[in-house]
């Protein structure tokens, strides 16, 4: 592995890593909010129980996310510093807002963990959905600043240097809407499902049926909903790819030849070498209709674009599919579940399909970072700089990935294992 | 405008200092042998950290932020030349953020997996109070060179040396006072009282060695701290006014006001970090070709009025909720409460 590589990987595994405490960490307070709100609403003992295993989950899950989030403003330096040496200045601003919500989301946390019986209890209530807002608004700052990486706006490129910075214009660019609306829909719908998977499983156990009915009605809420809404975000998202990156949209499609009535593949393995699609489905005119709404639009394809300048096609392609195929099936299950809600949670074999469908929100999420950040390559600003330029020169990366390796997956193991410690003491508390 | 942002970094990093080095503090404190009173303490500080944990953490972050923002030439100066202390950096980072929850939120609280995580959380934190100061020692030493090209150069010998490592002994020794005159004040059992004021007693005596011990080991260095003092008497008198604070300090913690005592040793221990920074002002960085200022490495000025804003709007937000959340938490009995 040659530094470059090993620099990629590292940004990959500490992102990939992070993503999953971060959608965690500024949606579940929301839910965790929910079940607080009936519980001082109701007096519903059986709600206080549940804001308190979702609150300890909470903070197991934030504390790894803070530091992980930590590591990430540190890698940016440490991986990139030609990177950030010029976009720092550009892209500063809405990391610095960020920063602003992560610190009120710190704070907030504090003050909700340990703050039972010394606060009036709305205000408590308050500062538990303070954590849940101010981690929903840092979450959509970061995301602005990935967008710049792919829509940049905001300056002038003159001889390898920024002029005339506007640090409002970099934030505001192109793709910042479109994309956070994408993730932070991303974050509800897979953080709902996956907490509603998990209680969906201890009901079928028949453990705790009055505390999992009533989560599981909470989470699916937000998951159902989120899920709902995710493939209009989703077609926004696209279109503006199509507009703004057409080497990322044609490496989606594995789409070699600019043409009108351009087909969608459904499925299928792109070959660069051949430039040749294996074994997809088509549509005919299907990706022209849904990226210039019109079927017999022309697509831009590869071609058009110097070979050097492509980014891996197969990856972004079945990364694409994974993500698609994955949103398709949850709206799937959210129309279902508006459906069932009427009549208590729904018969077992969906209670089953929730169980099964429970990790595949992160997996769409880490599917779609992929599609986001290597349909980009092999620029790290788009059409600005290359990876390769941006790079540090401090040999010896692949340590560093290594390290972070063996270090994130114990972590990884640890969350998990302290996780399912928690899910089985408040389970044997209740019986069953 | 750029002393503006000076001023925000210089103030997050003494808060950083001051308030979380006393979480630091602790950590290197339960790594001493404690023998019965070990689940007290223990309880002590989990309940006196807890509810500060994580916002004691974010001074960190608004520093690296402004740095990256405003300043993006020294952040990616230091960045490349100190990547191996920051990495050992953020490896304690995670391990002791992570430990200090974990302790506290694991639903099973046995004596196995307690001590394996106040270990780790001990560990961790002399570890990373030590390259912080390792770290904060070798910006100024004129090593760094970024037009180097041999491994050693470019990236061991800024940060080696006896200099660098005895301002991370420093360091550790300064959190580890800090926590001791903190958690006096913490606790109203009279034998834990006595062990946090005697902690207090061999950290303030390790800080003055270790404090001796800087000055001996910067001999070494290009230009030695006698040196550089006598250059700036402005020093001498912040330095002398640190050390006449002990006395203030040590008043105060007999007459058992810990409160200001706690405020006393905070603006202490901020004296130094200050008085350092005098030495080298105007300079961020001292590399081999010459000085980095703060005024050479700024962004242009949009970027540096914007992010001046949102500093501003943030501690707006930011300085009442912490306000409330230590008002909370540790001013108790001033609030008209509710409940039990």
């Amino acid at each position: 592995m040659d530094d470059l590589l090993a620099a990629r990987a590292t940004m990959a595994f500490s992102l990939g890593f992070h993503i999953v405490f971060a959608s965690i960490g500024m949606t579940m307070p929301f839910m965790m909010c929910a079940a607080h709100w009936r519980y001082l609403r109701k007096k519903d003992p059986v709600y206080l129980e549940l804001t308190k295993m979702w609150m300890k989950g909470v903070a197991i899950l934030f504390a790894v996310g803070a530091v992980s989030g930590t590591v990430l403003a540190f890698e940016l330096g440490l991986l990139w510093p030609g990177f950030m040496k010029h976009a720092g200045a550009i892209i500063g601003m809405p990391f610095s807002w960020e920063g602003t919500a992560f610190f009120l989301e710190a704070i907030a946390i504090g003050l909700f963990l340990y703050g039972w019986n010394r606060m009036h209890p709305w205000v408590h209530w308050g500062t538990g959905l303070l954590v849940g807002v101010s981690g929903f608004a840092s979450g959509i700052f970061v995301v602005a600043a990935n967008a710049w990486m792919n829509a940049p706006a905001g300056f002038d490129w003159v001889d390898g240097a920024a002029l005339n910075v506007d640090p409002v214009a970099a934030m505001f660019n192109r793709a910042w809407l479109p994309q956070s609306l994408h993730m932070q829909i991303a974050a509800l719908q897979a953080v709902g499902l996956a907490v509603a998977g998990i209680h969906a499983w201890l009901l079928l156990r028949g453990k705790a049926p009055d505390l999992n009915r009533k989560a599981l009605r909470i989470a699916m809420v937000f998951g159902a909903t989120a899920s709902l809404l995710q493939p209009f975000a989703g077609h926004f998202a696209g279109t503006r790819v199509a507009e703004l990156q057409p080497a990322k949209m044609a490496a989606i499609e594995g789409l070699f030849e600019t043409r009108s009535r351009a087909p969608l593949t459904l499925g299928g393995l792109p070959d660069p070498e051949t430039r040749t699609m294996k074994w997809g489905v088509e549509v005919p005119g299907m990706l022209s209709f849904l990226a210039h709404g019109d079927p017999a639009a022309e697509v831009i394809g590869l071609d058009r674009f110097p070979r050097e300048d492509w980014p891996p096609v197969l990856i972004t392609h079945v990364a694409f599919q994974i993500m698609v195929g994955i949103g398709t099936l949850l709206a799937i299950v959210g129309v279902l579940w508006f459906w069932f809600a009427r009549r208590g949670e729904g018969p077992r074999w969906y209670l089953w399909t929730l169980v099964a469908c429970a990790p595949l929100g992160m997996v769409a999420i880490e599917a779609g970072w992929v599609v986001t950040e290597v349909g980009r390559q092999p620029w790290i600003i788009q059409g600005i700089m290359r990876t390769k330029d941006a790079v540090t020169p401090v040999p010896g990366m692949v340590y560093h990935f290594y390290l972070f390796l063996v270090l994130y997956l114990a972590l990884a193991a640890a969350t998990t294992w302290l996780l399912l410690r928690q899910i089985r003491t408040v389970q044997k508390k209740f019986g069953g | 405008m750029v002393e503006i942002l000076v001023f925000f970094i210089g103030a997050s990093l003494l808060l950083y200092v001051v308030l979380g080095g006393s979480d630091f503090g602790a950590g290197i404190i339960e790594l001493l042998p404690a023998g019965p009173l070990r689940d007290a303490q223990k309880e002590v500080i989990n309940r006196a950290m807890g509810p500060v944990w994580e916002a004691n953490h974010m001074w960190l972050i608004l520093v690296v932020v402004i740095l990256f923002t405003g300043f993006p030439a020294i952040f990616t100066t230091v960045m490349i030349a100190l990547h191996g202390p920051m990495l050992a950096l953020l490896v304690g980072i995670i391990v002791r953020g992570v430990a200090f929850s974990f302790r506290h939120y694991d639903a099973v609280q046995e004596e196995r997996t307690q001590r394996i995580y106040t270990w780790l959380f001990g560990l961790s934190s002399l570890w990373t109070s030590l390259w912080l100061g390792i770290i904060a020692a070798s910006l100024n030493r004129g090593i760094i060179d970024p037009t180097a090209r041999d491994f050693w150069a470019a990236y061991v010998a800024p940060w080696w040396g006896l200099y660098p490592l005895s301002v991370g002994v420093l360091v550790t020794c300064i959190y580890a006072f800090l926590a001791a005159i903190y958690l006096v004040g913490e606790t109203k059992d009279p034998v834990l009282h006595r062990r946090f004021l005697r902690l207090a007693i061999v950290f303030n005596v390790l800080v003055i060695l270790a404090g001796g011990l800087v000055f001996l080991a910067s001999l070494g260095e290009q230009q030695s701290l006698a040196v550089a003092f006598a250059r700036r008497p402005l020093n001498m008198a912040v330095m002398a006014l640190a050390t006449l604070l002990f006395v203030v300090l040590w008043f105060l913690v007999t007459k058992r006001r810990s409160l200001l005592a706690r405020v006393v040793a905070a603006g202490q221990m901020a004296l130094i970090p200050f008085g350092w920074y005098l030495l080298y002002a105007p300079d961020a960085v001292l590399t081999a070709s010459g000085p980095l200022s703060f005024q050479d490495a700024a962004a242009p000025p949009a970027t540096l009025r914007l992010l001046i804003i949102a500093l501003v709007v943030g501690s707006l937000f930011i300085f009442p909720s912490l306000f409330y959340l230590l008002r909370v938490f540790k001013l108790r009995g001033t609030l008209p409460g509710r409940g039990s």
